[in-house]
């Protein structure tokens, strides 16, 4: 690859991706290398077409999902229970750069694409394969969804308030997380290829990406025993650090402010900012050992203040005095948010009928490669011919034969 | 694997061997900073003299604070050396300067304009070094009418809407546990990090990089904003029920199991199972058949039915019985279960490392990903402030011992370590 072809404003320009995954995680981190130039060619099957952000996604909310998470793509149709379907896939490998999936263990090798066969077509081939628990070791063949793993990793349990259910991550965490994790090992391996010509295997296990974010828990447990993770905290921090530590209810209905206090200094300007109240000057809150240490007290105290104010409200005023808080948003607040707005975070783009879809920008800002995206998740098989006549160089015989044998189907 | 210390010469290259970064960040990006460092980076970790703050940050090895004894710092600094630095004087700022003049990223956490008014700004360091990556991570970004506001982790997963929907309808927006809105945004850093250390490799071009942790957690929520931008309605707050979808968490026998009906098959296998035990009411008429039944106006009673069966088995039994049909079904495990977990010792993902300083042995989390090219990530526990100030001052400097030792008198070893109440810039929450 010469240099001129990156003399532009997208830095995966010139990388091709073949793309097999679905659902969440598997598309999400494809979208990334995507904004970026790479060319993703979505492998998609008329078997699949209502599955959550497939082309033919039953709800709307399916729909926003389709869009967000493969906005820029391009989409094949392929049967590949037939032998013309996995010959078009091997011959896709053959000018490819990476190859992404995220089905169960068996599948890729059912289809003779697991990464020995790949590697023996391209041998500088990158191939990405995303999984529950990755694809060695006793529990390789089980199956997950996104909150299995968050049960499996410890997050569930860990997350809510000490006297309540726990609660787990709202949605999913883990395939966000995993997708995260699909599109930073491509990228290394990108960089690695780029350095030594070497392609890899990269074994993305969710359960670890996931289990990656647990912090110190492990070295905790380790060394101070099952005592150090005995409890949940709700919105305080498990090894202290700070107080008042938490949402606040606010005027209106379910609307709440983060505040955030841990110095001195702060508490003192938070607490001018109150009006002084006389409960503040109580010795309970005098020091910050002694504000974590009768932080449940502290809580009300500061909810009777903000309770009386809209959240919006709670924010400007700390943060004018230069306290951290925040409006807990929604998501009608944060479509209407100042700051992403300027920021351009929501992004109008067109699909392939020509109707405008709202996504989610990268959520960074490059100044040499922006990496802007223009168009929307594609249509349902929107490019066969690209892909067959152009790519592939298949004559109209093939394509037909191929129609024929249900390669499309 | 015992590996304190220094690192062997052995062993494959990693990805990112052979780069060069400062990491002059807070907790807001002291993961990304790992990351980079256990991928083969050499990622020189950029110390007030005295330490960083981060060095005591709780939990502590057996309780007790002191040298050395932070799990935090041990944790998030893995494979990373250590420079002490005074980055707010002339002297060394100048240092800064030099040693940047060496290296392929910086990343920091500062409020913007900070780093700009130590001279240290992208631009008068990007002149004499066009290759440089240089990565801002703050609350808002760069821009913005909120771009000078605070933010502690809370803070930021409260306003890039995490929060909201987090939590019971009964309970207020509740945090993830750990500091998840600043990992996000060490995690979305990296990922550009990345994308611009490729492009430099095609093209020797540097560039700038301003990440927002708002954005970061926004762009991670999976279904606050298409729920809303696509449907008008805001997501709401229902714990790990997933608002009676067919994706939830039940609490059983002895604790919490996920019970995922993704597919008619599993939805069949579950209420077959409810009716083996008699409990299944009358879900097992036709009107039921649709697994897509469970987020339907029925919900409610089938979520009691669900519930009421539930209770009469354990974590276990419901794991086995799904997992032997290949449902996603499993345990919700307790935290002391994690070192347990016979698949992620299987995999080499977790490892028992010596201490430095012959401290207790501990367990360390792996990498998020495996890659084929680079098997063994973890090859140096934690650096001691200033641990390399010699190997990077007059290794790569070329410092003489009596310019070294002018430095020692002034900005780089010997002042008293401070009073680490003041958080650094930009950073308020101590985790």
């Amino acid at each position: 690859m010469n240099n001129d072809a990156h003399q532009n404003d997208h830095a995966l320009r010139g990388i091709r991706v073949l793309d097999f995954t679905w659902i969440h995680a598997g598309p999400s981190a494809t979208r990334i290398l995507s904004d970026q130039g790479a060319e993703v060619i979505k492998v998609e099957s008329n078997n699949a077409l209502s599955v959550v952000g497939g082309p033919a996604s039953a709800t709307a909310r399916g729909l926003g999902q389709r869009h967000n998470w493969n906005a820029g793509k391009l989409s094949i149709s392929l049967n590949m229970k037939t032998p013309e379907g996995i010959d078009i896939a091997r011959r896709l490998v053959a000018v490819s750069d990476v190859v992404a999936e995220n089905f169960s263990g068996r599948v890729m090798p059912s289809w003779g694409l697991d990464y020995d066969s790949i590697r023996a077509i391209n041998p500088s081939i990158i191939m990405l394969s995303m999984s529950g628990f990755g694809r060695t070791g006793p529990w390789q063949d089980r199956v997950s969804y996104g909150q299995t793993l968050q049960a499996w990793s410890g997050f569930t349990q860990l997350t809510g308030f000490p006297h309540t259910d726990p609660s787990g991550p709202a949605s999913a965490y883990s395939d966000a997380v995993g997708g995260m994790a699909g599109a930073q090992a491509a990228l290394l391996a990108l960089v690695h290829r780029a350095r030594t010509g070497r392609g890899q295997w990269l074994d993305v296990s969710q359960l670890e990406s996931l289990s990656s974010l647990l912090e110190t828990l492990a070295l905790d447990l380790s060394v101070n025993g099952k005592a150090a993770a005995s409890t949940r905290h709700g919105n305080r921090l498990p090894h202290g650090g700070g107080a008042p530590h938490g949402a606040y209810r606010c005027r209106g209905e379910d609307r709440w402010v983060a505040i955030t206090v841990f110095t001195d200094e702060e508490w003192r300007v938070f607490v001018q900012v109150m009006g002084n109240p006389r409960w503040a000057d109580d010795q309970r809150f005098a020091t910050a050992d002694a504000r974590e240490r009768n932080a449940d007290a502290l809580d009300s105290f500061v909810e009777s203040w903000t309770i009386k104010h809209a959240a919006a409200d709670v924010m400007a005023l700390l943060q004018t005095a230069g306290v951290a808080a925040g409006v807990v948003q929604t998501g009608a607040d944060l479509s209407h948010d100042p700051q992403l707005k300027e920021r351009g975070f929501f992004r109008r783009v067109a699909d392939q009928r020509g109707e405008y879809r709202i996504i989610e920008s990268a959520p960074y800002r490059m100044s040499r490669t922006p990496g802007r995206v223009t168009r929307g998740a594609p249509e349902f098989a929107a490019d066969m011919t690209y892909v067959l006549r152009e790519l592939l160089g298949m004559s109209d015989d093939e394509v037909e034969h191929c129609a024929i044998s249900g390669a499309f189907d | 694997m015992t590996v304190p210390g220094e690192q062997s010469s052995a062993g494959p290259l990693g990805p990112l061997s052979g780069f060069r970064v400062l990491d002059l960040a807070g907790p807001m990006g002291v993961y990304c900073g790992k990351l980079l460092a256990d991928m083969g980076a050499d990622v020189i970790k950029i110390e007030p003299p005295g330490g960083d703050p981060m060095r005591d940050f709780a939990p502590f090895a057996e309780g007790e604070p002191g040298p050395g004894r932070s799990l935090y710092w041990l944790h998030f600094n893995t494979n990373k050396r250590s420079v002490t630095l005074e980055i707010g004087s002339s002297e060394g700022a100048a240092l800064l300067r030099k040693i940047a003049l060496t290296a392929d990223v910086l990343l920091e956490t500062g409020p913007p304009g900070y780093m700009d008014s130590l001279g240290l700004g992208y631009a008068s360091l990007a002149g004499n070094s066009p290759g440089l990556v240089y990565a801002s991570v703050t609350p808002f970004g760069q821009t913005g009418p909120y771009r000078h506001f605070k933010a502690s982790d809370l803070v930021g997963f409260a306003m890039g809407g995490y929060m909201y929907v987090t939590g019971w309808p009964h309970t207020p927006p509740t945090r993830l546990w750990g500091s998840q809105a600043y990992h996000t945004a060490s995690n979305r850093a990296y990922i550009a990090i990345l994308l611009a250390l490729y492009h430099r490799t095609m093209t020797g071009q540097g560039q700038y990089i301003d990440v927002s942790m708002q954005e970061a957690v926004a762009a991670t929520t999976e279904h606050v904003n298409t729920t809303y931008n696509y449907t008008g309605e805001p997501a709401v707050r229902c714990g790990f029920r997933h608002g009676g979808q067919f994706v939830a968490t039940w609490q059983c026998q002895d604790g919490y199991a996920s019970i995922t009906t993704n597919t008619r098959a599993a939805w069949d296998d579950l209420r077959a199972w409810m009716n083996r035990d008699g409990m299944a009411g009358d879900l097992m008429a036709p009107q039921y058949d649709d697994h897509f039944v469970l987020r339907g106006e029925r919900s409610a009673h089938i979520e009691d039915l669900i519930q009421r069966w539930a209770m009469l088995h354990t974590r276990q039994e419901i794991t086995e019985f799904g997992q032997s049909k290949h449902h996603p079904w499993g345990p919700a495990a307790t935290p002391d279960e994690i070192l347990e977990n016979e698949q992620l010792w299987g995999r080499g993902y977790l490892t028992t490392l010596a201490s430095p300083d012959g401290g207790p042995s501990m367990v360390y989390p792996g990498d998020p990903y495996r890659l084929s090219e680079f098997p063994c990530p973890i090859r140096r526990t934690a650096p001691a402030p200033g641990e390399h100030n010699a190997a990077v001052l007059s290794g790569i400097l070329g410092l003489s011992p009596d310019e070294m030792e002018q430095l020692t008198e002034g900005r780089i070893r010997g002042i008293p370590r401070q009073a680490q109440n003041a958080p650094a810039p930009g950073e308020v929450e101590r985790t």
